[in-house]
Parts: structure tokens; sequence; C-alpha cells
């Protein structure tokens, strides 16, 4: 098999899916968080590549990434058969730190979220709590995988259709509340706004240690173009700067997220 | 063996190929993926006397072809780029061929900028003026848009440093050769083009531009035709080494560049999609002329036959 060959691309469920790339390489070396950048082959008009983060590696160089067919780009994807070889360059971007033992994860995720941050469950060395938000039960998607991890899996739906009809971050109080006695660390991906305002939440209640995976647009990947650019906090005159998501993030801490104009 | 060297008078580089400022970052962000020392030279990102947020998100939009960008020139600002780990120090270090791109919003700031990096000078092949920045507001391309502010901002750079002078044009303009001119009777040694050229996209149904800035800068394979007709026309109005640029995403578009007249070529967009992008268009140049028959670079270069 070659490097960056689609081994199986599959409906995951409604208008999620599910490709898996062989990559040894970069399963090797990939770590909670970080991300692939992808070049789909039949884009036509369209060149640059395409972000995903990376779900699942497995030891025998299987790397899974989740997504949602949104726009042109996972549109193409959502088409290429097993045997497609892709170029792949990654795996980019900073990764999670690890809970230890001492810590309780709870990680926090929006939509699709929940596929950037399952390795953090999967690697856990103690169980933990996923908070999981989506528009629609529908929306909810890789509860089963985050179950057979040992997580416990709350969830909200904007709709009510699943669980709490609300916000996911309506979730976050009772959670520190029933684990006070435990070391919660705290880990989140989604929609921006929802991260914002995760993270203003998390920094008032003294959680800075929370890790939040940010993005935005994306182009080159690595740093050099600055179009992914989200504000961060800074120690100049404005208190904030642009940072790229791809090259200083895609994960920043929560006391570094700057949540005001 | 082909001689793969370019003269371009005030220095020699290893091969014709660099880099366009903006797509390279500072060299730094590409340092796992090859010696910076392969590329004829590594042109940086533009370089301001102070710090500088750039435009407000979103910043990039994928059309037919290639890309608009309005990242607004941010930047670590002279003092971080000439003493930051990861900026000017790492790049002497790497013994890559170093071209600075320079910008401000006044004469005075272009000035301060060409002699803070003159002052420390040690690594730097040369200074590339940006006068065509489509997504600022101040400098940029107001200096690139008008014959007498070019002339003028290029002839007081001219004053302030003894670093040769590239100076990037827009192509913005009705008449690009005019400018080549201008910028080559105030002292620039060599041209670069092309920067972006504005475009604009707008998403139907929010009814906004894809980006903040509203307009934006085009790039990729849609503008290189563009690109390679301005770089004709160029090389035909002025004496100075030609820098040509605009879609290049291959070693064949490369020689396209070189037979327009232009003595050396950047690749740009191109590094977004594969960031061995100049390295595979150093081989692709190499591997035409080696099947032309040529043993040098210089052979081919406005060697475009009548039709």
């Amino acid at each position: 098999m070659k490097t960056g060959e689609i081994v199986s691309n599959r409906v995951l469920q409604d208008e999620y899916y599910e490709v898996k790339f062989y990559a040894p390489e970069i399963c090797r070396k990939t770590r909670a968080g970080q991300f692939v950048h992808v070049k789909i082959e039949n884009l036509k008009d369209r060149i640059l590549r395409r972000p995903f983060s990376i779900s699942d590696v497995s030891g025998d160089g299987v790397l899974t990434v989740v997504y949602k067919r949104v726009g042109k780009g996972t549109e193409a994807l959502s088409t290429l058969p097993a045997g497609t070889v892709c170029n792949l360059l990654g795996p980019l971007g900073n990764p999670y730190s690890p809970p230890d033992n001492e810590e309780f994860p709870v990680i926090v995720a929006g939509g699709y979220g929940s596929a950037a941050t399952y390795l953090i469950a999967k690697n856990s060395p103690g169980k933990g709590i996923l908070l999981l938000g989506a528009r629609s039960k529908n929306d909810l998607i890789l509860i089963d995988k985050f179950t057979a991890a040992g997580f416990e899996v709350r969830t909200s739906t904007d709709d009510g259709s699943q669980g709490h009809k609300g916000f996911v971050t309506e979730l976050v109080d009772r959670v520190i509340e029933e684990n006070k006695d435990k070391k919660i660390r705290f880990y989140a991906c989604g929609p921006t706004p929802m991260l914002l305002a995760l993270a203003k939440m998390l920094q008032d209640r003294g959680c800075n240690d929370a890790e939040l995976s940010l993005d935005h647009l994306m182009c080159c990947g690595v740093g050099a173009c600055f179009a992914c650019v989200v504000k961060v906090r800074a120690d100049n005159e404005d208190g904030w700067r642009y940072a790229r998501t791809c090259k200083e993030g895609p994960v920043f801490k929560a006391s570094e997220v700057y949540t005001g104009e | 063996m082909v001689d793969l060297t370019v003269d371009l008078g005030k220095f020699k580089i290893a091969n014709p190929v660099m880099t366009a400022s903006g797509t390279f970052g500072y060299g730094f962000e590409y340092k796992d993926y090859y010696d910076l020392r392969e590329l004829g030279a590594v042109v940086v990102k533009g370089i301001a006397v102070k710090p500088s947020h750039g435009n407000p998100t979103p910043r990039v939009a994928e059309v037919a072809g290639g890309m608009l960008n309005a990242i607004g020139l941010q930047g670590p600002g002279v003092d971080k780029f000439l003493h930051g780990a990861e900026y000017m120090p790492f790049l002497r270090q790497s013994g890559a061929t170093v071209i600075v791109n320079i910008w401000g919003k006044s004469i005075e700031e272009y000035c301060e900028v060409a002699a803070r990096l003159d002052a420390e000078s040690e690594g730097i092949a040369a200074l590339e003026i940006n006068i065509s920045c489509p997504n600022v507001k101040e400098g940029g391309i107001a200096f690139g848009t008008d014959l007498k502010l070019a002339h003028k901002v290029v002839s007081e750079i001219r004053k302030v440093t003894s670093l040769p002078l590239i100076t990037k044009l827009s192509p913005n303009v009705t008449c690009i050769a005019d400018f080549a001119r201008a910028v080559a009777a105030a002292g620039s040694d060599m041209v670069s083009l092309i920067n972006t050229l504005t475009g604009m996209a707008i998403n139907i149904e929010t009814r906004r531009s894809y980006i903040a800035n509203i307009t934006g800068g085009l790039s990729g394979p849609a503008i290189k035709p563009v690109a390679v007709r301005m770089v004709y026309e160029v090389a035909r109005a002025v004496e100075i080494p030609v820098i040509g640029m605009g879609g290049i995403m291959t070693g064949e578009d490369a020689v396209e560049f070189l037979l327009a007249g232009a003595d050396a070529v950047a690749v740009g967009t191109a590094i977004f999609v594969d960031p061995y992008a100049p390295l595979k268009v150093i081989k692709g140049i190499q591997e035409y002329l080696e099947r032309h028959g040529c043993k040098s670079v210089g052979e081919i270069v406005g060697a475009m036959e009548k039709p």
C-alpha cells in the first residue's frame, strides 16, 4: 500500500464521513489534537489543501479523519474511492498536553469537535467525561467510541432532540460541582463562538490550564501565510495579537484566548 | 551539466528560483522540509519599522485557479526581525541567500526600515521594496500606482542603503513598463513582478465579501498569463534584471517567464499547495535546459521566438 492511499471512505451518519488513510509515518508521530493537511485530488480548479483533525491512528499505520460534507473540498473528498492516493502533510500543529494519572479529563466538544478530541480519551490513563453539544441528534458523532474508551458522555442539542436542550457550555458547571474532589483538566474543540464562550467561562472559574483547539480558514498549514490567525492575549498596548492557529495552535491554553472585542 | 547559477549583477544566486514574499514566512517555517540553501533565494515576508497586526479575518478565499488574500502585512517589525531567534539570526545560520522585503506607511518609514537593515546587513543579499501590496490602506500600493511616488520612494531609499535594491511592481496599473523605467531611473538595481491583482469574491447567500477587507489580491495559476505578458513588457523596457512571478506551479511555467525575459523567477502560491514546489520548479527548469541542449539559464532568458 502507498503512503496516502485511502483504505476506506464511508458515511458515518447523515452528512458525516469517515476516511482512513494508510500513513504509517504520520501515525507514528501523531499526538492528540494535531491535524493533517490533505491535497484532495479531484478538486478541479481548486488547488489548496484542506486541513483535518486527526481523529484516530492505529499501530498498523491507518489514520482516521472524520469529516462533515460542508463545501467543495469535503464534497470531493466524499467521492474518493479506496485506492486513491492523496498527498498528506503532517502531523501538523501543537497537540493537547495529555492528562496525567492525577487528572480527571473533561472534554467539551461542539459538533465534529468530538473527532479532534477522541485521541485524548483513547490515550487517557483514567476515565473522564465528554460533554458533547450539537444542533440536533444527527450531529452527535463518535459517542460510541468515547463510551468504549471508558468515558461518560453527556449531550446537549440546540433543538432538544437528544440530551440537554441548549448549549453544551451549560453542562460545565455541574461537572465542576460533581467532581470538586478531583483535579479536573478541561479540553475543548468546536465552533469558534462556543470556544470563546467556554474560554471566558473557564477563565472566570480559574481553569487556566484548560486547552482549547481553535481554528480559522487555513492555507499553508505550516505558519507561513498568516491566514488562519485568531486573537490571543498579548503584552502590548492592545492586549492582543493575532496568532497562527496552524503553527502556534491549534491548541491554546484557556488563559491565552482573547475574549474581548 | 547545466549551469543553473544566475548573475543578477549585484549578486549571484545558485539557481533562478526564489520564494515570493509572503508565501514562505521567514524561511524558519520550512526549515524541517529542506535545506534553504537549495533555493536561489529566500524572500521573506514584508518587514516594517513597527510590529503590525495585519487585517481582520477572514483573510483568504479560494477561487477558481487560485486564491484571494488580504493578510495586510502582519509582521514582527524590524527590531524583532533582526534579533528574534526565528528570524534573521536563524536565516544567517541557515546559509540561505536572503532578500528582505520591506514596506512602510510613508517614505520616512521605508527609509527607516531600509537604514536599520543596512546597519545590520550581514547575511542580507538585497532588499525588495514592496510598493505594491493591495491590502493596506496606507503605503504599499499607493506608492506603486503613482509614477512620481514610485520614483521618489526608491530614490530616497537609495540614499540610505548600499544594499542591492529590488522594486516589486504592482500589476494594478495601465502600463507597468513605465513603473519599471521610473524605479530603474531612481536607482533600483532590479525589478520583481507581479504582485497580486486586486480582486473580489462575494458569498451570494450572505451577500458579504468572503474577505473582511472586502478586496484582496488574486494569486495562483489564474494570473499567470497576465504575469508573463507584464514580464515580457518590462524586460523590453529596462536593462536591469527582472525577477518574474505570478502563478508559477511547475518548471514549465517558470520557463515561460524566462523566455519572456525574466532573469530569475519566484514561486508563491504553489508553496501553499506543496512546500516542495520551489525545488520541483528548479528540477523542471534543469530538465528543460537539458532537453534543449542549453548549458546555462541565461541562454533562454528572453529567448522567445517571433511569431
